[in-house]
């Protein structure tokens, strides 16, 4: 049985949309790094999706994951939905793995990443380039896709590291909980 | 007192005066220089005086700080306002004078062919991130009478055409996208017809292609191509790019040549939508004629 004071209960309230309103700030700032210049950038809204999912609640991610999509493909000028739609997947294997299979930890949040969002290029690269037959379209998998890929594993090592942050909220939240046997 | 005027001790301090006197005299008689002891005084002090002129001033401007500190304030106050109006009208001025200098570009077009109908000149949002054909958004939509389909220019040449037009913004793709194709003919020899269309190793370059040409076409590297306006979709006769090499297609059947943009398309600050031209209503006009 929990016993949570009523006090505890409000602070609990309090830190938990306090961590969320954090995401939400890193959502929006990546979403302007996405946005700004015209060189190269990390798809960096997939990390940080992944890197919600692992250890928060599924629909709750899901539902930031879906978000993170659809502000990838604004900014990317793809289909309003096409990158929502695969990130929503991408985080809800991400969280089941978690919850059945891994350990949150660095490398596995690294490894899985890198697996994601070399799988998420593949498919950008497919519909928008691969299918539609343009001469030399190999090329821009070589030059760019994987360019892009490169820089998103980069940029999961910073999000692993500001989430961390973020997430050590939700860690003092779960040691304030009394537990009775 | 008689005793002391008798006295040596007055009698060495007569000297001594005397002394000055004549140093006095000598002086007078040097014409401006000093004396070698002045001299002598005046370079063995010169450090020390260095050091207490600079205490002295710091100590003078502490209290002159401490004593109008209050007036100092007021003038800094006035000063930071001052300052912060003349930044904000140099920062309107450059504004005005980029779009005056803009816009001059295009009059000189306009005298050419005043039958386009420009936009106000269109700021470029951003670029459509990892996008290898350069896509860009303005911050100029539907309000501002922009439909899809329309040409995107400079005062340099063509740049694309408005493909996601939302009423505020519009997404334009450019001319170095295989998913758009010009008519283009060479401006010099008005002969060299071919089709204008993006290839993805040209973009690599930011260049684009020119496709369909005649083998035996008359191009040489430089040679300017223009806008044919046969589609209706351009204007005729806009600038598009400059011949950078002419070769053969992989079918061997047609000859092709890279061409670059005359505006720097990975570069763009500021656009116009060409919103009307004559080739655009006999196009419209033949479309309603035809069964």
């Amino acid at each position: 049985m929990r016993i949570r004071p009523s006090r505890e209960k409000r602070l609990l309230h309090i830190r938990t949309a306090i961590r969320w309103l954090l995401y939400y700030v890193l959502i929006f700032a990546g979403f302007i790094i996405m946005v700004s210049g015209s060189m190269l950038k990390p798809v960096i809204l997939l990390p940080l999706a992944l890197a919600i999912a692992v250890g928060n609640d599924l629909y709750a991610s899901t539902v930031t994951a879906a978000v993170c999509g659809l502000l990838t493909d604004i900014a990317c000028g793809r289909l309003f939905g096409f990158n929502a739609v695969l990130f929503s997947v991408f985080c809800i294997a991400v969280w089941l793995v978690h919850e059945h299979y891994l350990r949150a930890c660095f490398t596995n949040y690294m490894w899985l990443t890198a697996v994601i969002a070399l799988l998420q290029c593949r498919l950008d690269y497919v519909f928008y380039y691969g299918i539609w037959g343009y001469a030399d379209a190999e090329s821009i998998f070589l030059h760019l896709t994987l360019r892009v890929w490169l820089y998103t594993c980069i940029s999961a090592v910073f999000v692993y590291l500001l989430t961390r942050l973020i997430n050590k909220l939700r860690q003092r939240e779960e040691s304030r909980l009394i537990t009775e046997n | 007192m008689r005793e002391f005027f008798k006295s040596t001790r007055f009698k060495v301090l007569v000297a001594f005066i005397a002394f000055l006197l004549g140093m006095m005299i000598y002086a007078v008689t040097k014409g401006g220089y000093a004396v070698s002891g002045a001299s002598i005084v005046n370079t063995i002090t010169k450090p020390i005086r260095y050091i207490s002129g600079g205490i002295a001033s710091r100590i003078e401007l502490a209290s002159d700080k401490l004593t109008n500190a209050d007036s100092y304030y007021e003038e800094n106050q006035r000063l930071r306002s001052e300052v912060n109006e003349l930044k904000a009208q140099l920062s309107d001025y450059e504004d005005l004078k980029e779009e005056v200098e803009e816009l001059r570009k295009f009059v000189v077009i306009k005298e050419e062919h005043p039958d386009y109908v420009y936009t106000a000149p269109a700021q470029v949002l951003g670029y459509t991130a990892n996008d290898p054909f350069k896509s860009f958004t303005i911050d100029k939509g539907s309000e501002n009478d922009i439909e899809p389909y329309l040409p995107v220019a400079t005062a340099e040449g063509i740049i694309g055409i408005t493909v996601e037009v939302s009423e505020h913004t519009s997404l334009v793709r450019t001319i170095l996208s295989p998913d758009l194709s010009i008519a283009a003919v060479c401006a010099e020899t008005n002969a060299d017809y071919g089709i204008i269309e993006g290839a993805v190793l040209a973009a690599e370059k930011n260049c684009t292609k020119l496709t369909h040409l005649d083998l035996d076409n008359q191009l040489k590297v430089g040679s300017l191509m223009i806008t044919s306006g046969t589609s209706g979709l351009f204007p005729r006769d806009y600038p598009i790019g400059t011949v950078q090499s002419v070769g053969l297609e992989s079918s061997g059947l047609s000859a092709c040549a890279e061409i670059e943009p005359c505006a720097d398309i990975s570069r763009l600050s500021s656009v116009v939508v060409i919103t009307d031209f004559t080739g655009k209503k006999e196009a419209e006009n033949e479309d309603k004629t035809e069964p």
